[in-house]
């Protein structure tokens, strides 16, 4: 077989690893393995609604995934994306109201602007401190999640709240900030659409561009790449900021479809989901799609599992962690692939069996 | 006696060793010759247990070793070694690096100071000093670090102690003191197997000397019944190819190419670079000569413009396309080893400008232009263009490097070190293709430790300690008073 | 109020301080552990939930080591025995962490998490010190958990710096395949170094939810295990250094308290943000790894 072939399955057997793992789990705490599956498919795919349904939920998680991919293909350990999100959807609530008269296109121009700014801004202070004061971008991103959690809190209680104070959400966008569902009841909209055209553009940024490039060997070969004089600092936080705008557009676009308001609990922890959206991808951005796809049926699922087998929702993190763990492992077993990009160049062998560098 | 039986090991598609069959006997200096890439520091990492064999055994007096370390196996067996690159730990002093060796003490003061006086006989048996009490690591001398490694090898009380090229970091005095040491060591009825690549050293002091070619034994005799013009023919098997074509003169009215004007650069309060002041003019190939470690790998990088300076300055300035630099370590500083060889041409950037023009990558015509460099520098790479850079082997990754230099049509180049780790052919192409860039007016500055190699290829000469440069005499052209002003003489 | 103040800074930076204990020993070797996070939320519930069950408290202690030390050994075979990449791994195992307690916690009590407390750890006063003023009740009249911890940062101190194992620790810290040719054995050390942060990291949990909170929500550690990895950091990978940095974001948390109830105008949640904001500050103003150890998070293969 092939070692492109063998890379190219990998992602399809950790999943299935997973899976197996987590239907033995089942299988113990009491529950079938073979019907809760039948549960799960049902509700992700079982009708047209459940269908867009999957494909709303799944819309987030491709936004979050490019940011994630677009960050480690950099060595740049963005788990902030959650927090990037929130900031993003934040912006997009407080200006949504604001648009109530604007023409449609400008008024979604606007909203998604917003939100994918205010993502660059959180994204970007963790590439400055990384790239000017040499801050672990891992801790200052985690923080910068759980900063977000509380100023998306203080605003649907505080200055954004809707105006009879009864809930802690915002006050409904305009209606010309939002986007069309052309198949209501469905909630398919046009954000996919979006989200899919974005993968293309960070797929032709990265291989096809001389910063997505320079990105990559910064990655792969931080010292390689002093060397040659590539532009370390101004990479880090330009990645940083274009990973944050990436979520940061995923939170507005979520507000701007579904949502139509803010509220504390606007994510459910897509960003740390989308840490194995972008590793079942291979950190490849159109490969986030597909992969998100997968997810986002798993969430959407799981409720209808959670509803007839009384399995805790809380299942889907026990596989996405199973997945993520599973993934690194088959990658460390192959030998090669994105493991040595945080180890900055692999040993100098007489033959490294290094394969072309496809994650 | 300390004994291999037909030992195989394979890398990937390398087969590094071949049915190696080695003896050693007590009482004797078993000098293990070869070129780059023959196999010697495989077969030693073998017998240290550093490393798994795929087949055959390592007998020492007649009993099999297990290969994998730990602490109580390297005890028992009796084997130490001291390798090629030094095993320390910098930010610990050397007391602790001792302490963590054969002494088998903790780190508290009263430890460190029975380690320290442990120490201090096992070095003095062997007629060498060691650094200061609690001194770090880092800031150690090469000499010295070589020095304790040794007396940490030696603390094991090995009855095999292996040395694996450490003489390449050390300075022609420092060598003279380690060579009587390892007499010493031989009249306490020790084997010792020295690993080298320079005859003359293996011929100076070994009993017996071992030749290894492309991961095979190809001889085992008495040093006293051979000479250099046999061990070299038996290590090279085939005679090199050219010798490079020797400098021209330079127009001396010409302007430098590359100017170097009281360049400093302080680390943790050491001045790495200390007023380094140099020219290169077109045409020039300049030699740079010094011992590992005084300041060549902090030049490169200034002069790359991957450091900031404390003061001084360079023309042109850091980070134009008219200087093209070729690291020393080419894996870690001068490839991206998982991307393809046509990517890792982008990294320079002449050819980013060239392939890439308005920020989009040509990738057809730069796949093209890959496959051109391979053809023209006889680059072996089993994929073309599109193969990994990791895939290669050592020389056609240099081969690589050297390419890419050139292919950016620059004025100046800057090699570091780019000769080791080739064998003897490979080499040759290198220096050719450096030599034929200087005679078509280019301005080459060329670090090297290798003394033959800069006497050979280069004209004016210069030597670096301590991260000062002067020029060297044109008198002092000869290895012994180059040697000399390594280790830091007065010219 | 400043004596409440003080009392409240040390019971909240002993479970930062237990959990920053463990990931110093961890990094010391090499490793970092993003799953410390993991770990905690996972000895939290152990340790509530076996305490629970057999109503002694001694036995949830027991259960929370053994949850720590558990999700520890997981990501030691991920991180050190498949060498992948250790901060992608560490958040897989928070996320695993988070999963299942969610799911045993609404398994085990229903899916609307009917509240359930334990018997609380009781403070142990030490005789006439408790009755000290200002800092009596802070120092002396505490859990045994808190004695414990402040215990440890001498032992841990000289373990590291002074012991062979330590040496042993820092070297395969510093420069693994070094250590590993003097046949210490980085895999077991770093193995050990983790096992033993994961006891630390569930002793962190077990103080969350057995002497503080008396109960178990979701997400009961709300990331005190990735404030530990800042207080190592701040702390400069040492043991004193650690301990006055969990003092530091202790009291930035148990400021909190005080604020809250004194400034009613500041919206509370700036000081839930609060030591968020201050590890970010305290890092910016600090800048730099310098003192971190050489090899930290490079995953290391055995030849």
């Amino acid at each position: 077989m092939s070692r492109r072939l063998a890379a190219a399955l990998r992602p399809a057997a950790a999943i299935g690893c997973a899976l197996a793992a987590m239907a033995i789990a089942l299988a113990l705490l009491g529950a079938s393995p073979l019907a809760v599956a039948a549960d799960l498919a049902d509700g992700a795919f079982g009708n047209w609604i459940a269908f867009t349904d999957t494909l709303a939920r799944a819309t987030p998680l491709v936004f979050c995934g490019l940011a994630v991919a677009v960050a480690f293909h950099g060595a740049l350990w963005n788990i902030g994306a959650d927090g990037q999100l929130v900031v993003g959807a934040l912006a997009a609530g407080a200006l949504g109201p604001a648009l109530a008269g604007a023409p449609h296109t400008l008024a979604i121009v606007a909203i998604i602007g917003a939100g994918g700014l205010a993502g660059a801004l959180w994204g970007g202070l963790a590439g400055w401190l990384r790239a000017r004061r040499n801050v672990n971008e891992v801790i200052s991103t985690i923080m910068l999640n759980f900063i977000a959690a509380q100023l998306l809190s203080w605003a649907v209680h505080g200055p954004l709240m809707e105006p009879s104070g009864a809930f802690p959400a915002s006050r409904k966008i305009a209606a010309a900030a939002r986007l069309h569902l052309y198949f209501a009841p469905t909630r398919l909209n046009l954000a996919m659409l979006f989200a899919v055209a974005l993968a293309a553009v960070c797929e032709l940024g990265l291989f096809r561009t001389v910063p997505g490039f320079e990105l990559r060997a910064l990655g792969r070969n931080r010292r390689a790449s002093a060397f040659f004089g590539l532009p370390i600092a101004r990479l880090t936080v330009g990645a940083m900021a274009l990973s944050g705008a990436l979520a940061g557009c995923g939170g507005a676009v979520q507000i701007s479809a579904i949502t139509h308001r803010l509220y504390e609990t606007i994510s459910p922890g897509w960003g740390y989901e989308a840490i194995a959206v972008a590793l079942v991808a291979r950190l490849s951005p159109l490969g986030v799609v597909p992969a998100a796809l997968l997810f986002g049926a798993l969430d959407n699922g799981s409720q209808a599992m959670q509803r007839a087998d009384g399995v805790p929702a809380q299942l889907v993190y026990v596989v996405q962690a199973l997945v993520i763990i599973v993934m690194l492992a088959f990658d460390a077993a192959a030998g090669g692939g994105w493991r040595e990009l945080l180890e900055g160049g692999a040993p100098d062998r007489p033959d490294a069996t290094a394969e072309t560098c496809d994650a | 006696m300390l004994e291999t039986r037909s030992i195989s090991r394979r890398f990937g598609r390398t087969l590094a060793l071949d049915r190696v069959d080695f003896q050693a006997r007590p009482g004797e200096i078993h000098a293990l010759i070869g070129e780059n890439g023959a196999g010697k520091s495989t077969l030693v990492s073998i017998i240290a247990g550093r490393l798994a064999a795929d087949s055959g055994q390592v007998l020492l007096d007649g009993a099999a070793l297990r290969a994998g370390v730990s602490a109580a196996a390297l005890r028992r067996a009796r084997i130490a070694a001291v390798y090629q690159s030094p095993m320390l730990f910098e930010r610990m002093t050397w007391e602790e690096n001792l302490a963590l060796g054969g002494f088998g003490a903790g780190a508290s003061p009263r430890e460190l100071d029975a380690v320290a006086a442990r120490a201090r006989q096992i070095a003095a048996a062997s007629g060498f000093d060691l650094p200061p009490p609690r001194a770090l690591v880092a800031d150690c001398s090469v000499a010295e670090r070589v020095r304790l490694e040794i007396v940490r090898a030696l603390s094991f009380e090995p009855r095999v102690l292996i040395l694996d090229e450490p003489t390449s970091l050390l300075a022609p005095a420092e060598l003279k003191i380690f060579l009587d040491a390892l007499g010493r060591l031989r009249a306490a009825g020790r084997i010792v197997v020295l690993v080298t690549h320079k005859l003359a050293e293996a011929l100076a002091v070994a009993d017996r000397i071992t030749v290894m070619r492309r991961g095979r034994v190809v001889a085992t005799m008495p040093a006293a019944d051979t000479g250099e013009a046999e061990l070299a023919r038996l290590m090279i098997g085939a005679l090199p190819g050219a010798p490079a074509r020797p400098p021209r003169d330079p127009d001396p009215a010409a302007a430098p190419a590359l100017a170097l004007a009281g360049v400093t650069l302080v680390r943790e309060g050491r001045r790495v670079l200390d007023e380094i002041s140099l020219t290169v003019r077109p045409g020039e190939i300049v030699g740079l000569a010094g011992v590992d470690g005084n300041g060549q790998a902090e030049l490169v990088e200034a002069i790359a413009g991957a450091v900031k300076l404390d003061s001084g300055g360079i023309a042109p300035a850091p980070g134009g396309a008219s200087v093209a630099v070729i690291p020393q370590h080419r894996d870690r500083d001068g490839l991206v080893l998982e991307m393809t060889l046509w990517e890792n041409l982008l990294l320079a950037a002449p050819l980013r400008a060239r392939l890439a023009p308005r920020g989009f990558i040509a990738s057809r015509a730069a796949r093209r232009f890959c496959a051109g460099l391979l053809d023209r520098f006889a680059i072996r790479a089993a994929a073309g263009s599109a193969c990994a850079a990791g895939a290669l082997s050592g020389g056609n990754r240099q081969r690589l490097g050297v390419a890419r230099a050139l292919a950016g049509a620059p004025r100046v180049i800057v090699a570091h070190d780019i000769c080791r780790g080739l064998d003897l052919g490979a080499a040759a192409q290198v220096r050719r293709g450096l030599a034929e860039f200087a005679a078509a007016g280019g301005a080459v500055l060329l670090i090297s430790t290798d003394l033959d190699e800069l006497l050979e290829c280069c004209g004016r000469l210069l030597v670096i300690v301590r991260g000062r440069v002067r020029e060297a005499p044109a008198a002092d052209r000869d290895p012994e008073r180059l040697g000399l002003l390594m280790a830091g003489a007065a010219a | 109020m400043l004596e409440a103040f003080a009392a409240s800074t040390i019971a909240m930076a002993t479970p930062l301080l237990l959990a920053a204990l463990g990931e110093l020993i961890v990094e010391r070797a090499g490793v970092i552990n993003i799953g410390i996070e993991g770990a905690m939320l996972a000895g939290a519930f152990a340790g509530v939930a076996v305490a629970h069950a057999t109503g002694a408290t001694l036995a949830g202690v027991a259960a929370a080591i053994g949850g720590g030390v558990a999700i520890n050994a997981i990501f030691a075979f991920v991180a050190v025995n498949l060498a992948v990449n250790q901060v992608v791994a560490g958040t897989a195992i928070d996320l695993l962490a988070a999963g299942v307690t969610g799911m045993l916690y609404q398994r085990i009590y229903g899916a609307t998490g009917r509240a359930f407390t334990v018997a609380p750890m009781r403070p142990i006063a030490l005789g006439p010190l408790a009755r000290l003023p200002l800092i009596g009740r802070a120092l002396f009249d505490q859990s045994a958990l808190v004695y414990l911890a402040f215990a440890l940062v001498p032992a841990i101190a000289w373990t590291i710096g002074r012991s062979r194992f330590g040496l042993s620790l820092r070297a395969a810290g510093e420069r693994p395949e070094a250590a590993d040719a003097l046949g210490l054995g980085v895999y077991r050390l770093r193995w050990i170094a983790l096992l033993a942060s994961g006891a630390l990291s569930g002793l962190g949990g077990a103080y969350l939810t057995l002497a503080y909170a008396d109960t178990f929500v979701e997400g009961i550690s709300a990331g005190r295990g990735y404030v530990a990895l800042a207080v190592v950091i701040v702390g400069r990978w040492n043991a004193w250094g650690v301990a006055a940095a969990s003092l530091m974001f202790g009291a930035a948390i148990a400021l909190q308290f005080v604020l809250q109830a004194a400034a009613t105008a500041i919206p509370y949640q700036l000081f839930l943000a609060l030591p968020y904001l201050l590890t970010v500050a305290v890092l910016a103003l600090m800048g730099g790894q310098a003192d971190a150890p050489s090899a930290l998070g490079e995953p290391y293969i055995r030849a």
